[in-house]
């Protein structure tokens, strides 16, 4: 297969950009334990595009939570090698994490998440405001850089209720590149969209990736799985290896 | 401006109903606040000044008639500065076009020109008449429906009338500042003494003092010196009065009542602020994904907690705007109205810096302080915990990580749950819902509690402080047993004026009573105190004592007296069986006090003897000038009407009768002046009653707001408008009976605290607390409705949600 | 264990059907424009069907559900449950209590109400529909939990207990009052694969006793289950038949055919393809049977084969471009509807399907073996090559 040749070709060469190492994330509550990710090895590389693919409740979304550092592990460990030093993603605090987040990956979440008071250009230019990266005339320009980019540039500054569905995700996925982090992660990004517009997500996430962005995708629809330059499958917290029969 | 600054200024306008929520919050205590601090300030500047402006003797001399050939005697006196002779008498006296009489004290002044002393100010026409002229303090008006350049009618003592044309209309601050309850002024030259068939004399002295005007002792000392001299030359001294130049009489008391106000409104602020920090929380709650999105997209907790930090000075700006304004208007409206119950002027509109600063302060510092706990919390959400909404739903779908503790309620709950399994007995749902959703939100549930129950408790004590102030009146009442009291000019025998009373229909019962006027001495030979003693009969029925220590007075003792706790101003240890020296008509005297009791002091203390003993003492054995009449019926109008009868049946058999006064009217006339008290403190607990129910109101709205989802799923599985409706209001009923009965208990310390500064501020002394249910009753009607009214807009807001936007969440 | 119910009428006639969907479009406005979800929806479920209704996100299936559940209003079109006009007759509060009364909600979310217990959650919607004896709906929901296996936790808060045991108990409180009708949304949805199958076993239960049970689901092993699968896909229902014998399509690709099929109906024992005709149709059978018959030696007809709703045909000669070797003719039983499909956008599906194109592929060549296999036999009867 291409794919695996083209993994098993990076990490010969090339150190991986994130690293999980036995990851276990336990639930408990009063009714008991649950363990949502039973021990996860995985190891993401610059320039892929990677595919996160589960049922829902499958740990997915748990698992992505866990490199964003937006959830806590249990146990285990996630290296960053993102920023000029390896980061244990694990060990950040709360504030070193929001400002690690805010630099070095871009968020995109299936129900877009945009700021509903703010204009799309505000929006965009939120990240650039609360990191401090860019000076606030420069990030101005950036915002409309990367609007452009998401060929959103005309309604720069329209609420994000007035505009579609599939146009809130392109800014969010303008605002999720605003500090310009080389990772990019994004949570079932086309699972609010009709099809048509989700293919277009897909074709910037393409782009993106040609532009040398690293990014890591989890959705639920098999369908989608040519797309993605490498894959893994994940059931009730684990990878598993095999396809599962399509049924139908 | 960055986009952090833009959202922060976006939420201000996001919801306004919020929005304005909190500022109203923080308006109506930074309101309260402003008024009662700004009225303070005014009046305690305003009160004096204008009275001092009004140049106030120092000393007042009520004495028995002199001419100008006495007046170097007093002029000459050490340490008097400028002297004013006066006559003062008391007539009755009716507008030309009507019968009502009424009694005013004239006050005839030799020369409007020079007149130096308790200046008048004038107000419309003329404040300096000519000959049968006459001015009138604008009291007057509140009796006489008359204006300038119309005619008064006055009564003679031979019931023969005369008329003086009305020139102008003045106020006079000073004369009798300190009896709010006196007859009002009307003004008159010296040269117009005879029309009324009065002695061109005087009666009055006015002085000031050479020295320190403002010193209290001082002055008694230079008064009583004066009084000595006076006596010495032969002129008998009824009364001594001693005032500061800058100090209004009634400075104290004003600033008693004020304070009582300036409590309750610290309290407003408190109240306000728990309204804050529950709407806060509130918001912070909706704002929890805001929160996770700035968070994911690298906010840190600081950059957060600014930006709310930020948004809650806003609040408290926008509050100012709107409540400095106001503040200062009612401020300015306070202070006048209790200037004009005073008959004193205000010194004209203007901005008090210190309640400004204390505005300012209260706006910003009481929302920072509210917020500051929801905020640095809000700040510090995680971002999964914000995004995935489940801090604020409660539903629990994602499980938190870690058991946690019961809480005592919880255990309670559990308790009275299985307890009522146990027995089979099930409470409908819908009403069990309800039950269970009040104590969802502890925090908030007990943050609007305090309010509610804070605001009703108040509400509650002013109910009782007033029966407690009303109860003591009535208590003074059995001291005005009579229906009628009937005053002469001269002595009549006792047999003969109550064979005459019993020729009108309806008098009962005649009594005579005996009088005397004396001065309390302290041991050093100054003046204490002036003393009236009334001396009935002894075992009189017209007198239904109740004294606090020792005994009433009884037939056989002589030079003994039951005396008014107004005395234990002066003599604070004074003991029932202790002795009083006194000066009686010049001279020194002992007396004993057999015994204690409450009354209103006014014009000096009251105390009682015997007839037997005291008339004897005034010469007017068997004889008197004041009798008391007893009628078949007892209300004030049969008591008025009875009075004008007397009035009219001695006048036409030929008696000097000087006036006949309805029993009930003195009494009503001091209650008069506790009911503006009282409407002052009702209107602050209404205040704090409505603070309450915008704390409410906020509550059922957030709380409907966050369960918005649970209404969706109520309504799909099958409840109508009308049940959701009742969900929130029963809800609603719940928390407010709550309150209700955490009232009844808040409100005893309340009653007792308000109770003894009010009695201070308008007796001096302590009055016994009398509890009435009326209160109680009133706010539980009030607490219903109020919560009622609180829930139905949130409740209504329940009911018009759809399901699709409820469930379309997500 | 069967559950306590009024009546439950199993009749399969349009007239009797549970659900009627007609004509149903959706749209909803906002800022941005009109949106429009529902494209003029047609649907029939009759009683005691056990249906699946799929498709992804954004298809408008949730939207689809809430017209059925009374929940939504629909722009323009007729939803008649269980012989009630959902909206032209009621108001949303009379909805309310209509769907207290004749229907049970399961969410994905379970959406217990946490301050009640299980045993409460399902005691108030008799409450709010007022049905039953005050006495009598302790005892009815302790039986409905039972009947879940949830007993022993009735007197839990919903936070008490696991997500599938809060499901359970969703069910058991949608079983209340009784309903003959049933809509899960996505039930399973948040669930692990064991407790999924526990209650896809009881929905299994419910409809053997005589429930109608419609559910949205993703999970294709439940759809499996159901007797009915519907697709939906960019607001509009796949036609069932197309979905049926190209399963390989996506959603979106098959509501291309849904939209391009031509319905043909062919009397009883009518020649559809003859011999050596040219055949430029795709052929679904939608309803009825069609026979293969070959002409013996003797030109004797002799029918060779049946295919069956939900078969396909002329896909051997289209894909190979050859004429028809048999005649296809209506059974003589009953008429024929079939589908068909133009050569072009057949070879066009193919082109952008290759899954499907594998599928029929290899169905061409185990066709084409069989006969010559036949054919060495002398029997060679297949009609295309």
């Amino acid at each position: 297969m291409v794919n695996s040749l083209l993994s098993s070709v990076s990490s010969s060469s090339v150190a991986p950009l994130i690293e999980l190492r036995g990851v276990v994330k336990t639930y408990a509550s009063e009714a008991g334990e649950f363990t949502a990710l039973k021990g996860i090895d995985l190891q993401i590389y610059p320039g892929e595009f990677l595919g996160i693919i589960g049922k829902s409740g499958a740990g997915k979304s748990t698992l992505l939570n866990m490199i964003t550092g937006v959830d806590h592990l249990t146990r285990g460990e996630v290296i960053a090698r993102i920023g000029p030093s390896p980061v244990s993603v694990h060990t950040l605090g709360e504030n070193d994490l929001a400002l690690w987040r805010g630099r070095s990956m871009g968020i995109v979440y299936q129900s877009f998440q945009l700021l509903p008071m703010l204009t799309l250009l505000e929006n965009v230019m939120l990240p650039m405001d609360l990191c401090g990266l860019y000076h606030p005339r420069e990030s101005r320009r950036r915002a409309l850089e990367l609007l452009e980019m998401v060929e959103i540039a005309e309604h720069a500054n329209k609420l994000p209720a007035f505009i579609s569905g599939g146009q809130q995700q392109r800014v969010a996925i303008a605002r999720a590149l605003a500090n310009d982090p080389p990772v990019l992660v994004a949570d079932e990004p086309t699972g609010s969209l009709d099809s048509v517009t989700a293919d277009h997500i897909f074709d910037l996430f393409e782009r993106l990736v040609e532009q040398g962005k690293t990014i890591i995708m989890v959705t639920h629809e098999m369908a989608l799985m040519p797309r993605f330059s490498r894959h893994i499958l994940i059931e009730d917290g684990e990878l598993v290896s095999t396809l599962q029969p399509k049924a139908n | 401006m960055r986009p952090r600054w833009r959202k922060v200024l976006l939420d201000l306008f996001e919801n306004p109903t919020r929005t304005l929520l909190v500022v109203f919050s923080i308006a109506v205590g930074v309101f309260s606040i402003g008024v009662i601090a700004g009225a303070y300030v005014i009046i305690a500047n305003d009160m004096s000044a204008s009275y001092a402006a009004n140049r106030p003797a120092n000393i007042e001399l009520r004495m028995d008639d002199f001419d100008r050939d006495f007046l170097p005697v007093i002029e000459n006196a050490p340490e008097i500065g400028d002297v004013e002779p006066r006559r003062v008498f008391n007539i009755r006296a009716r507008a030309a076009n009507s019968q009502a009489w009424t009694t005013l004290d004239i006050v005839a002044i030799e020369d409007f020109d020079k007149n130096a002393l308790n200046l008048l100010t004038p107000m419309q026409g003329q404040s300096k008449p000519a000959r049968r002229e006459i001015v009138i303090e604008r009291e007057v008006l509140k009796e006489i429906d008359i204006q300038v350049g119309e005619d008064l009618v006055f009564q003679l003592p031979d019931g023969s009338e005369k008329t003086l044309r009305v020139v102008g209309i003045v106020q006079d601050p000073t004369t009798g500042a300190d009896d709010f309850l006196a007859p009002p002024f009307a003004y008159i030259t010296m040269d117009t003494l005879p029309t009324l068939r009065q002695p061109d004399l005087f009666n009055r002295i006015y002085a000031t003092v050479q020295g320190n005007g403002n010193d209290a002792e001082y002055i008694r000392r230079v008064a009583a010196d004066l009084k000595d001299r006076v006596e010495k030359n032969g002129v008998t001294v009824r009364r001594t009065r001693s005032a500061l130049t800058n100090q209004h009489p009634l400075a104290s008391t004003v600033n008693a009542i004020l304070g009582i106000l300036l409590a309750l409104g610290v309290l407003i602020v408190f109240l306000s602020s728990s309204l804050i920090a529950n709407t806060l929380a509130a918001l912070l709650n909706q704002h929890l994904r805001h929160i996770g999105v700035m968070k994911l997209v690298g906010g840190r907790d600081k950059q957060v907690f600014a930006m709310y930090l930020v948004m809650i000075l806003s609040f408290g700006l926008l509050a100012l705007a709107l409540a400095v304004p106001f503040g200062g208007i009612g401020a300015y409206a306070l202070a006048e109205f209790i200037a004009s119950q005073l008959s004193f002027n205000l010194l004209g509109y203007r901005i008090v810096p210190l309640a400004f600063v204390i505005q300012i302060v209260v706006g910003i510092f009481v929302p920072l302080v509210a917020g500051f706990g929801p905020v640095i919390s809000g700040s510090r959400v995680s971002v999964l915990s914000a995004i995935s909404g489940d801090l604020a739903s409660e539903t629990g779908s994602k499980p938190q990580p870690g058991a946690k503790r019961e809480t005592l309620f919880e255990r309670f709950e559990n308790a009275v749950n299985a307890a009522l399994l146990r027995r089979g007995i099930h409470l409908p749902r819908p009403l069990l819902i309800s039950l269970r959703n009040t104590f969802r939100r502890k925090r908030r549930l007990a943050l609007t509690l305090f309010t509610l129950t804070m605001g009703g408790a108040i509400f509650v004590g002013v109910f009782n402080v007033r029966t407690t102030l009303f109860a003591y009146m009535d208590n003074v009442g059995r001291y005005f047993v009579a229906d009628v009291t009937l005053d002469f000019s001269r002595p009549y025998r006792l047999s003969e004026i109550e064979q005459v009373a019993r020729q009108v229909p309806g008098v009962q019962y005649v009594e005579g009573w005996a009088f005397a006027s004396a001065e309390i001495l302290y041991p050093d030979g100054t003046v204490a105190e002036n003393l009236v003693v009334l001396a009935p009969p002894a075992g009189s029925r017209l007198v239904d004592a109740e004294p606090v220590s020792g005994r009433w007075v009884q037939a056989g003792d002589t030079k003994a007296i039951a005396i008014t706790e107004g005395i234990l101003r002066s003599f604070p240890n004074l003991k029932p069986g202790d002795y009083l020296d006194v000066k009686v008509r010049g001279q020194q005297d002992r007396w004993q006090v057999v015994g204690l009791f409450k009354f209103i002091d006014r014009e000096g203390l009251i105390a009682y003897g015997t007839y037997e003993y005291f008339s004897r003492e005034t010469n007017l054995a068997n004889r008197s000038v004041s009798f008391r009449v007893v009628t078949d019926r007892h209300d004030e109008a049969y008591q008025r009407e009875m009075s004008e009868k007397l009035d009219k049946h001695f006048r036409d058999a030929g008696y000097q009768i000087s006036q006949a006064r309805p029993g009930l009217s003195a009494l009503n006339n001091a209650t008069e002046s506790l009911d503006i008290l009282v409407i002052f403190l009702l209107i602050m607990a209404l205040l704090t009653a409505v603070v309450g129910a915008m704390g409410l109101t906020g509550t059922m709205g957030m709380n409907v707001l966050e369960r918005t989802r649970e209404i969706g799923i109520m309504r799909a599985i099958g409840a109508v408008d009308a049940e959701i409706m009742r969900m929130v209001i029963v809800e609603g009923m719940v928390i407010g009976l709550i309150s209700w009965v955490l009232g009844l208990f808040l409100s005893i310390p309340i009653t007792y605290g308000l109770s003894l500064i009010v009695s201070l501020a308008v007796f001096e002394t302590p009055i016994e607390v009398v509890f009435t249910p009326l209160g109680y009753l009133i706010w539980l009607g009030l607490v219903i409705l109020l919560s009622v009214l609180a829930s139905v807009l949130p409740a209504r807001n329940a009911a018009r949600l759809t399901i699709r936007e409820v469930l379309a969440y997500e | 264990m069967t559950i306590p119910r009024s009546s439950v009428a199993s009749t399969i006639s349009p007239a009797a059907s549970m659900l009627d969907i007609r004509r149903v479009v959706k749209t909803f406005k906002n800022a941005a424009g009109e949106f429009t979800v529902l494209k003029g929806v047609d649907l029939q479920v009759a009683r005691g069907e056990f249906v699946s209704i799929v498709g992804k996100s954004g298809s408008g299936k949730s939207t689809l559900l809430n017209m059925m559940t009374g929940i939504d209003r629909p722009t323009s079109g007729q939803v008649i449950v269980n012989g009630q006009d959902l909206y032209t007759a009621l108001d949303e509060s009379q909805r309310s209590r209509w769907r207290g009364k004749n229907l049970g909600i399961v969410f994905q979310f379970f959406q217990l109400l946490p301050m009640l217990s299980l045993l409460e959650n399902v005691m108030l919607p008799m409450d709010y529909a007022g049905l039953y004896d005050f006495d009598e709906r302790p005892r009815r929901a302790m039986q409905l939990l039972e009947m879940v296996g949830l007993k022993e936790q009735s007197a839990k808060l919903p936070m008490a207990v696991s997500t599938g045991q809060q499901q359970l108990a969703a069910i058991a409180r949608a079983l209340a009052c009784d309903p003959p009708l049933i809509v899960a949304d996505e039930p399973t949805g948040n669930l692990d694969s064991r407790t999924a199958d526990v209650v896809i076993q009881i929905f299994e239960r419910l409809v053997a006793e005589g429930k109608t049970i419609i559910m949205v689901t993703h999970n294709p092993s439940l759809t499996a289950r159901t007797t009915r699968n519907i697709i939906i896909s960019d607001g509009e229902i796949v036609n069932e038949t197309v979905a049926r014998a190209l399963p390989l399509l996506n959603h979106r690709q098959m509501l291309q055919v849904t939209k391009k099929v031509q319905r043909q109906s062919v009397p009883p024992g009518q020649a559809i393809l003859r011999r050596d005709e040219h055949v430029d149709t795709f052929f679904i059978i939608e309803r009825g049977e069609v026979e293969i018959v070959l002409q013996g030696k003797n030109r004797q007809d002799v029918t060779v084969a049946r295919l069956s709703p939900g078969e396909y045909f002329g896909e051997v000669e289209l894909i190979r471009g050859g004429k028809a070797l048999a005649v296809v003719r209506a059974a003589p039983e009953a008429p024929v509807d079939l589908l068909t499909l133009p050569r072009e956008e057949f070879l066009t599906l193919l082109e952008a399907s290759p899954l499907t194109r594998e599928a029929i592929g290899r169905i061409v060549q185990n066709r084409i073996e069989q006969n010559r296999s036949i054919d060495r036999r002398g029997k060679g009867w297949w009609p295309f090559r």
